[in-house]
């Protein structure tokens, strides 16, 4: 059924669907409207799960581990300062293996306070084992919320959705929420092998020695390995059964493209028609957005990037004293290329705290990036300061 | 063995039983459940096990709650009924819904247990004989407890019945007599002896009961009444509080009292005032000091208020006003307080100039009563009271004292908790036991050997899983069809009512078994005792978190220093 829905609604519309039995959250700005929703689901009967208040976002995942560790379907969302206070949790439930649905709606850190977007909160648990989608449109979060189950639960590995915050979690879109018969068809009843039960006493979590452990963590390393292809798999399914299709990437005119602009979330909207207005110039750029950013696809981008003249990568976040993170991470895969089918690749940060990334920012970057006035560092698109030159202008 | 990822797990799982490891070894603080005292009970002057009898009931159980009542208390249908009950004043539940209305659950199981099959059964005979004079609350209690430890027991009373000031003060609306009977008749078929009509000097003389009996209890109460000290008061129509009262409960009518005015601000001004406008008197009440002064139980003002009796505050009698020999007015002084006496209260003081007449055609004292200690050896009597030490012993061997005559604790309950006291130190002195070096308090009568301490106050409780719930109402008769009659004005408890209000006690102090410590304690170190009540906590694993004692909603743990 078509219905207008804000991402934060869509968010809260797929975990509904997903029938999830256990919620724990507590409330953070910009994310708190994805509870509330969940919240009157929950009392009105329309999800009949188990929605446990708590008083830190640290007891939040805490109570989704330990719904998940029964065997539950759980899910929690949070933004910022809630996700990083999480922190010592996100890799826990990541290495007891649980299936953990997080919603994320990307918010600056503080200092200074910001309720605004950037990227720098998920991110910095890019190493916790989690897996992370970044969204783009409301459609793509509800659908994401619900391949996120099946993924999670068929590799015991838990996801982060991720959404904008403003941008896309209170911007109101046409969604397909889809029927609750086609989604109780793709996703079956949690089952997950490992689960505390009485009658089968077990310590989950105990005391690793050093001949065990770093097995345990390659298991789940070669988890991530398998669900570049599970998100294949369950994307393809998943279109089957709505006709909406979403890769582990997404591209937009590149099959001639000289010069690739790279971006994730909502930014890639805005840089579509970056690529569209650049081509009418005659510039060949071409756009790829990246959906899922653990596990990294980085085979699939070597084969989509291989040969081009060069890729620009926009970055809503940054790794202070080395480049934005999808700068660094997009280089390194590229470095194993063969060095004449290696494109230079130059990086932009921008948006940070919220900043709006016009569809004239994105030109500029493109036009600066053809016209080779990036360098290989991360250039900060500071305006409206502007005193900041790109370094190969220099 | 596992030889390859693939036939490795997911999840790293154990199990192996944790309990090799001693995690109780790194503890330097432990738990420990402590049966406190609930605010209640340690305010309960006559010694009820408050939250325990509240707790049965809540369970449904009501026989063993009633049981548990009269294991010590002969007189739980009465004291529910008259005492002030200061239980309810620092009840936890005050903040939370209201004060348990520990009085009205108290007569309840008090009227449940009017039967026979109530009657505890008293230890074998000790062969002692004890005499207790007096038949108020103070002498009964101490006759029902020396009856249970085995002793004989004769009670020697110069009134028609036992009862004391239960039957000869306190009106039928407050305390119906069937109820003061019955309870009696539960204390006689114990086996104690009364004698009525009996009274010392003028039957027998003290010596010689001494010499009958292996001790005596003296628990004569205040049946004095004080004078007023003004001129005109021995005239007729002037009554004494005490003797009149005990008149018109005996079904006496006194002619020619149509306006009096009752002079005192307690309890027997109240019961005199409101048993006169039951005869059909138009009563006034004059009183020194101000409402907040009066010592009457607050309860009983707010039925007389309610009752229409007009009352004259901070005015005290300077002169009866006689004309041809009948009484027609009190003269009268306005006053002012000043600074508190001796008492707390503030001194009352003359406004001078502002005497004025108090219309009435009669007068009835009622400013306090002291004990009638003309009949014993001078060697008993210091003051107002009984000369005793702090065991209730006089200097006399075999002597003790119990009740308003030697403590002038001043209410019924202070008497049976007095009474329940002296049969502790009787009962050592009869079994040739060392005296204490103080009568016990009447908590430690059932609960020995308790730090005294620790007493569960609002808090220490954990109100997260406390939820208010509303006191519920009491029912009176309404004060225009009352009046008329000595009905009882205050209502009894429906059974399902009685149980509703014991499930709101929280059993302060004490574990009610709730679980909550089991289910918190993160080493499973807590274990439920099969068969039996409560839990054991596994020192080999308890880790001294304190999780337990924090989670614990009634005070019931607390957390102890053990040695590294």
């Amino acid at each position: 059924m078509k219905r207008v829905l804000k991402g934060n609604s869509a968010v809260a519309e797929g975990v509904r669907l997903a029938r999830a039995q256990v919620i724990c959250a507590y409330p953070i700005t910009p994310q708190t409207s994805i509870i509330e929703d969940l919240a009157v689901m929950v009392s009105s009967g329309a999800l009949p799960a188990k929605f446990i208040k708590v008083e830190s976002e640290h007891s939040a995942m805490a109570g989704c581990i330990s719904a998940a560790s029964t065997g539950a379907r759980t899910f929690t969302a949070t933004s910022s300062q809630g996700l990083a206070l999480m922190h010592e949790l996100i890799h826990w439930a990541a290495g007891a293996r649980l299936p953990v649905i997080l919603a994320n709606v990307n918010r600056s850190l503080a200092p200074g306070w910001s309720i605004w977007t950037d990227q720098n909160d998920t991110l910095s648990q890019r190493d916790t084992g989690w897996m992370q989608v970044y969204c783009q449109s409301s459609q793509e979060v509800i659908d994401s919320v619900i391949q996120a189950y099946k993924v999670s639960e068929r590799l015991l590995l838990p996801t982060m959705v991720i959404l904008d915050a403003f941008f896309l979690s209170h911007t109101h879109e046409i969604v397909d929420v889809p029927d609750q018969e086609i989604v109780d068809r793709f996703l079956p009843p949690i089952n997950i092998p490992f689960r505390l039960d009485p009658a089968k006493p077990a310590a989950l979590g105990n005391l690793l020695y050093p001949d065990l452990y770093m097995e345990f963590r390659r298991k789940m390393d070669l988890a991530h390995e398998d669900a570049l292809n599970v998100w294949e798999d369950v994307g393809r399914e998943w279109a089957g059964l709505t006709g909406r299709s979403y890769g582990l990437v997404e591209t937009y005119r590149c099959d001639d493209a000289e010069m690739v602009f790279f971006t994730a979330a909502t930014a890639a909207s805005t840089a579509r028609v970056a690529v569209d207005e650049l081509r009418e110039r005659g510039v060949p750029v071409g756009l790829v957005r990246l959906r899922v950013f653990r596990p990294f696809p980085a085979a699939l981008l070597q084969n989509l990037l291989s040969g081009r003249r060069k890729v620009v990568v926009l970055d809503r976040n940054c790794s202070y004293g080395h480049h934005g993170i999808f700068h660094q991470e997009l280089k390194s895969a590229l470095y194993d290329l063969p060095q004449d089918k290696r494109p230079h690749v130059s990086g932009v940060i921008a948006g940070l705290g919220g900043r709006d990334i016009t569809v004239d920012d994105i030109k500029e970057m493109m036009t600066l990036a053809w016209d080779g006035k990036l360098g290989a560092s991360s250039w900060w698109h500071v305006l409206p300061v502007g005193e900041e030159e790109p370094a190969a202008a220099k | 063995m596992v030889r390859t990822l693939a036939e490795l797990q997911p999840v790293s799982l154990s199990t192996q039983s944790i309990t090799a490891i001693r995690t109780g070894t790194w503890k330097y603080v432990e738990p420990l459940y402590l049966d406190k005292l609930p605010p209640c009970s340690h305010l309960c002057p006559a010694g009820n096990d408050i939250s325990k009898f509240l707790s049965l009931t809540a369970q449904g159980d009501i026989e063993s709650a009633a049981r548990l009542i009269r294991s010590g208390n002969p007189l739980p249908a009465t004291l529910g009924r008259v005492c002030p009950h200061p239980c309810e004043s620092q009840c936890n539940r005050v903040q939370m819904g209201g004060a348990i209305a520990i009085h009205m659950m108290e007569r309840f199981l008090g009227d449940e247990s009017l039967g026979e099959k109530f009657v505890p059964s008293p230890a074998a005979s000790a062969g002692k004989r004890v005499a207790v004079i007096g038949a108020g609350p103070a002498g009964l209690a101490a006759a029902y407890n020396l009856a249970l430890q085995g002793h004989a027991v004769q009670v020697f009373d110069d009134k028609a019945a036992p009862g004391g000031y239960l039957r000869t003060g306190i009106p039928d609306y407050r305390l119906p007599r069937e109820v003061l009977d019955r309870e009696i008749d539960l204390i006689r078929a114990m086996g104690v002896a009364f004698k009525s009509n009996f009274r010392v000097g003028r039957d027998a003389a003290f010596a010689e009961l001494r010499q009958q009996f292996d001790a005596i209890v003296l628990a004569i109460g205040f049946h004095r009444n004080r004078a007023l000290d003004v001129p005109g008061e021995n005239n007729p129509g002037v009554y004494n509080g005490v003797q009149l009262l005990e008149r018109i409960l005996s079904g006496g009518r006194p002619d020619g009292i149509r306006r009096p005015a009752i002079v005192g601000g307690g309890n027997t001004a109240m019961d005199a005032a409101r048993s006169l406008l039951r005869t059909g008197a138009t009563p006034i009440v004059v009183y020194r000091r101000t409402r907040a002064e009066m010592p009457a139980i607050p309860a009983e003002v707010d039925e007389a208020v309610a009752e229409g009796i007009p009352f004259h505050f901070l005015t005290a009698p300077v002169r009866v006003v006689i004309e041809d020999g009948r009484v027609t007015g009190l003269s009268c002084i306005r006053m002012t307080l000043g600074d508190p006496d001796s008492s707390g209260r503030r001194r009352p003081l003359p406004v001078a100039g502002s005497e004025h007449v108090v219309p009435c055609d009669s007068v009835v004292t009622a400013i306090g009563e002291t004990t009638d200690l003309d009949d014993f050896p001078e060697e008993l009597r210091e003051g107002w009271r009984i000369a005793g030490d702090e065991r209730l012993a006089t200097s006399l061997p075999g002597v003790f004292g119990a009740g308003d005559a030697i403590d002038g604790g001043g209410t019924v309950t202070a008497a049976v908790g007095c009474g329940r006291r002296v049969a502790d130190v009787v009962n050592a002195f009869l079994v040739g036991h060392d005296l204490p070096v103080r009568a016990p308090r009447v908590t430690d009568l059932w609960r020995r050997g308790l730090d005294r301490d620790h007493v569960s106050y609002f808090d220490q409780l954990n109100t997260a899983y406390l939820r208010p719930e509303l006191r519920p109402e009491i029912v009176e008769l309404p004060p225009a069809g009352r009046t008329g009659s000595f009905a009882e004005v205050v209502q009894s408890f429906t059974s399902p009512a009685a149980l509703a209000e014991a499930r709101r006690c929280f059993v302060c102090g004490t574990c009610n078994e709730c679980h909550n410590c089991y289910y918190f304690c993160p080493d499973v170190a807590i274990h439920k005792r099969r068969g039996e009540l409560g839990f054991d906590i596994d020192s080999d694993h308890c880790k001294g978190c304190g999780v337990c004692v924090e989670e614990c909603p009634r005070d019931a743990m607390v957390l102890v220093e053990v040695g590294r």
